[in-house]
């Protein structure tokens, strides 16, 4: 029997998936080429690119390629002028005066002036986006000229400047605030402009350098490219196939990345551990006890957890606060160290010897190995962990309602007064229970008025008092092509756009 | 026949309405706080207030529905909440993609299971078996495992082929074949495997029936009556296998989608579900369900065409 109909549809199949492959050789990397465009991998993808829903993090760049901000962070995280040339502070830190440059235009014409930045600011406080909090403390913003404009704030706020580094310092066209189009289409007087026709949305956003910018040292790049990788072996054959530039990785993919000849630089910015939100005793008495707090401290081998879940890319640490923070303080690393014996001690000590449940939740998202390790160490000191599913939807929320006694965290390690505000205040996200004492509270009060020698003792307190059981700071890996130089950037999951460069 | 027709497209506006309340009670069912999961962690509770009645979350359920469905009759089927791209816009954008991937599986599906079912069917001995060994393996290993090896050789070794994303065709046809050529081939492993076992078996049955052997004593030339006659008679159960196929795809390209980072409807669809971006997900669900409506028509009038004892009165 013969099939020469089949056979010629079987040539035509295999005739055509050649064609497919022979027209794709020189496809690959094509979307890089050449020096004036700068391509990154990004984790997550940009939510609304209205300035006033603008996301801080991995999301910064899609904000930071088409918005100018007010005051610039270098890379180390020191704080320099942008569109505003120079700021200053009254005696009792409650009004923050900005003088503007006069010579900024936004894409769409309009001119960047006092009432522009009035206008953003308080679109940005009002409005409905994730940082709106930030500017919590502003009071109201007054143009006092053209160009100048002075924040009055209801009390003092610490982490001021740096917010106006980052999304709320962010500026729009006044006339494009509040309007559909600048969601999806932002309208600043940033260094690029978004060309919507040649980007993707959910997959890839092309920035467009802009003709007439007032600074042209930001432009390095005549297009950025930002692609959307959600998942971390999409992002890694990206960069190893030379599609992308640059993107952050993970510490299990440093050795294959690094025999692809890519460069890895290393920065700290996430802590990992516990955090033991119940350090008031509510819902699980024991957790009010410190030698319970303290003995979990101690019940984790925290070596081993780097090692086997960060790859050894960290320091061992007790403490939240950041080696770049003024409440960092080296000595506090020491403070527990792993003894299991002492840590048993310590629960009989407290009269918990028969055994502390204590509920915990788990995400379908995180490693099941690593709780089955936790679980174990901290049988051995005779505490339970009760475990609960959570969705992923849900994982916030089940923290902020107070559904469990502690639980696992990654967290960022920004400035003092961040830290504080996010973790330790009474009103902060992680702290569910809303614990505090008359004695930090009186700290935390001197924190707000600048006192650096108070964000120690802060941070002194809440390790002496175990509000946490910290394992490492690890380290943020970022792969880049030799091609491009880049510099990481204080404080911030990601470099800013500015920190790339073509390599000479 | 046309009241045939009427009566589906009757019943299917019916389902689409009974589907999209479904959903509405669903999502909702799942507690979880979008306004706060759109906000994030850091976001005071006043902003996640002020997010909830932006959106109108604030409004009892039932006024909520009411106002999307109004929405909906003129199709306007809002915005994300999240990225704030109309819901409409965004499901066009990424049907493109799902489905240009999804057809192009389906047909290269069709025209390699055939073959491959045909000669196994009627060569039998080696080829049979190596067929059969191919269908254990399609089944056996997952697309995703066939998609990171296909790029670990094709991109990042090679360097033949995009390791991810979309190209549009129109930007450029030849990296949009390429980018098309590793997705597709992971895809094909499973559903040639599966699709060509059943045309196999379906061939090896009618092959044995007695108007076949009837055929073959009139002197009919072999060609003809496997072409013609055993092909049209075994083909509806392969069909129903492609069918069921295509519509798995859409969602099962998921998988594929993430691993070449593509901007197609299945990740779109684990997203949204993530963020309870309502909108989006309420989106998702009508067009599978209208896809579904229009796959299982189609197939129907295919069967009943090549088969006129599937006919329907």
């Amino acid at each position: 029997m013969k099939f020469p109909r089949m056979k010629a549809a079987a040539t035509a199949v295999v005739v055509a998936a050649l064609a497919l492959t022979g027209c794709s050789a020189g496809g690959a990397g094509g979307s890089s080429g050449g020096s004036s465009t700068l391509t990154l991998g990004s984790l997550l993808e940009p939510g609304a690119l209205d300035p006033g829903q603008a996301q801080e993090g991995n999301q910064i760049v899609f904000y930071q390629a088409a918005y100018d901000s007010l005051i610039r962070r270098l890379p180390n995280g020191d704080l320099a002028p942008m569109l505003a040339t120079d700021w200053s502070y009254s005696d009792d830190a409650l009004a923050l005066t900005l003088n503007l440059r006069n010579d900024v235009t936004f894409s769409d014409g309009a001119k960047l002036d006092a009432a522009a930045v009035k206008a953003n600011m308080e679109h940005f406080k009002n409005g409905s986006g994730s940082q709106a909090h930030t500017l919590g403390d502003v009071a109201s913003v007054e143009v006092v000229d053209d160009d100048t404009v002075t924040v009055h704030l209801a009390q003092p706020d610490p982490a001021l400047l740096v917010s106006l580094s980052n999304a709320a310092g962010l500026m729009g066209s006044p006339a494009a605030l509040g309007t559909d189009g600048i969601k999806t289409n932002p309208v600043g007087s940033g260094p690029y402009t978004l060309n919507v026709s040649k980007s993707t949305s959910g997959s890839e956003w092309v920035f467009d350098k802009r003709a007439g910018y007032w600074d042209p040292s930001l432009q390095k790049y005549d297009r950025i490219v930002i692609k959307y990788l959600a998942d971390a072996s999409a992002r890694m054959n990206a960069l190893l196939s030379g599609q992308i530039d640059a993107v952050r990785i993970d510490a299990a993919q440093r050795d294959r990345v690094s025999q692809g000849g890519l460069t890895i630089e290393r920065d700290s910015n996430d802590w990992v551990g516990f955090i033991l939100y119940d350090r008031a005793g509510q819902k699980v008495p024991a957790l009010g006890d410190v030698r319970v707090r303290q003995a979990i401290n101690m019940a984790i081998d925290r070596e081993a957890l780097l090692k086997q879940f960060g790859q050894g890319e960290g320091e061992l640490t007790n403490q939240v606060f950041g080696p770049r923070s003024t409440g960092f303080q080296q000595t506090l690393d020491g403070t527990y160290e792993y003894n299991p014996e002492k840590a048993r001690q310590l629960i009989q000590e407290a009269g918990y010897g028969s055994g502390i449940e204590i509920p915990y939740g788990t995400s379908a998202l995180g490693d099941p190995a690593m709780t089955a390790v936790l679980v174990e160490q901290l049988a051995a000191i005779g505490i339970t962990l009760k475990l609960t599913e959570v969705p992923a939807a849900e994982g916030l929320t089940s923290i902020l309602e107070g559904r469990f006694g502690m639980g696992f965290m990654a967290l960022f390690q920004p400035s003092s007064w961040t830290t504080i505000s996010q973790a330790i205040a009474p009103d902060a996200t992680f702290n569910p229970f809303h614990t505090s004492s008359p004695e930090l509270q009186a700290l935390i009060e001197q924190v707000r008025r600048g006192d650096d020698a108070a964000a120690q003792a802060v941070n002194t307190y809440v390790v002496e008092n175990a509000w946490f059981a910290p394992w490492y700071r690890a380290t943020t890996l970022f792969a880049h092509k030799p091609s491009v130089t880049v510099e990481l950037q204080a404080e911030q999951a990601v470099p800013s756009i500015y920190n790339y460069a073509p390599a000479k | 026949m046309l009241i045939f027709l009427l009566k589906r497209i009757g019943s299917s506006i019916l389902l689409l309405v009974v589907v999209s309340m479904l959903t509405f009670v669903l999502v909702y069912a799942g507690g979880q706080n979008v306004a706060r999961t759109i906000l994030g962690q850091y976001a005071g509770e006043e902003q996640v207030l002020k997010k909830a009645a932006e959106l109108g979350l604030d409004r009892p359920l039932i006024v909520q529905y009411g106002d999307w469905f109004v929405h909906a009759l003129t199709g306007d089927l809002g915005r994300s909440w999240f990225t704030a791209e109309p819901v409409a816009q965004a499901l066009a954008n990424r049907l493109v993609v799902t489905f240009t991937i999804v057809i192009i599986v389906t047909i290269c599906t069709a025209l390699l299971a055939v073959a491959l079912g045909m000669l196994a069917a009627v060569r039998g001995g080696w080829i049979d078996r190596a067929v059969q060994v191919l269908g254990v393996l399609g089944l056996a290993i997952p697309g995703f495992v066939v998609a990171l090896v296909l790029v670990s050789v094709f991109a990042v070794q090679l360097h033949w082929l995009p390791a991810t994303g979309w190209t549009d065709f129109f930007d450029d046809p030849g990296l949009w074949a390429a980018g098309l050529v590793l997705p597709v081939a992971a895809l094909l492993f499973g559903t040639v495997a599966g699709t060509a076992q059943q045309i196999r078996g379906s061939l090896l049955d009618v092959l044995r029936r007695d108007f076949v052997r009837t055929l073959r004593a009139r002197g009919l030339p072999e060609r003809e009556i496997l072409t013609r006659h055993v092909l049209r008679a075994a083909s509806p159960p392969g069909l129903t296998v492609l069918a069921l196929q295509f519509v798995g795809l859409v969602g099962g390209a998921v998988i594929v989608e993430q691993v070449f980072a593509l901007p197609g409807i299945g990740y779109l669809a684990v997203q949204a579900t993530a963020n309870g971006d309502m909108p989006l997900i309420i989106g998702v669900v009508l067009v599978t369900v209208v896809l579904v409506i229009i796959v299982n028509l189609v197939i129907d009038l295919l069967v009943g065409w090549l088969n006129p004892k599937a006919r329907v009165a």
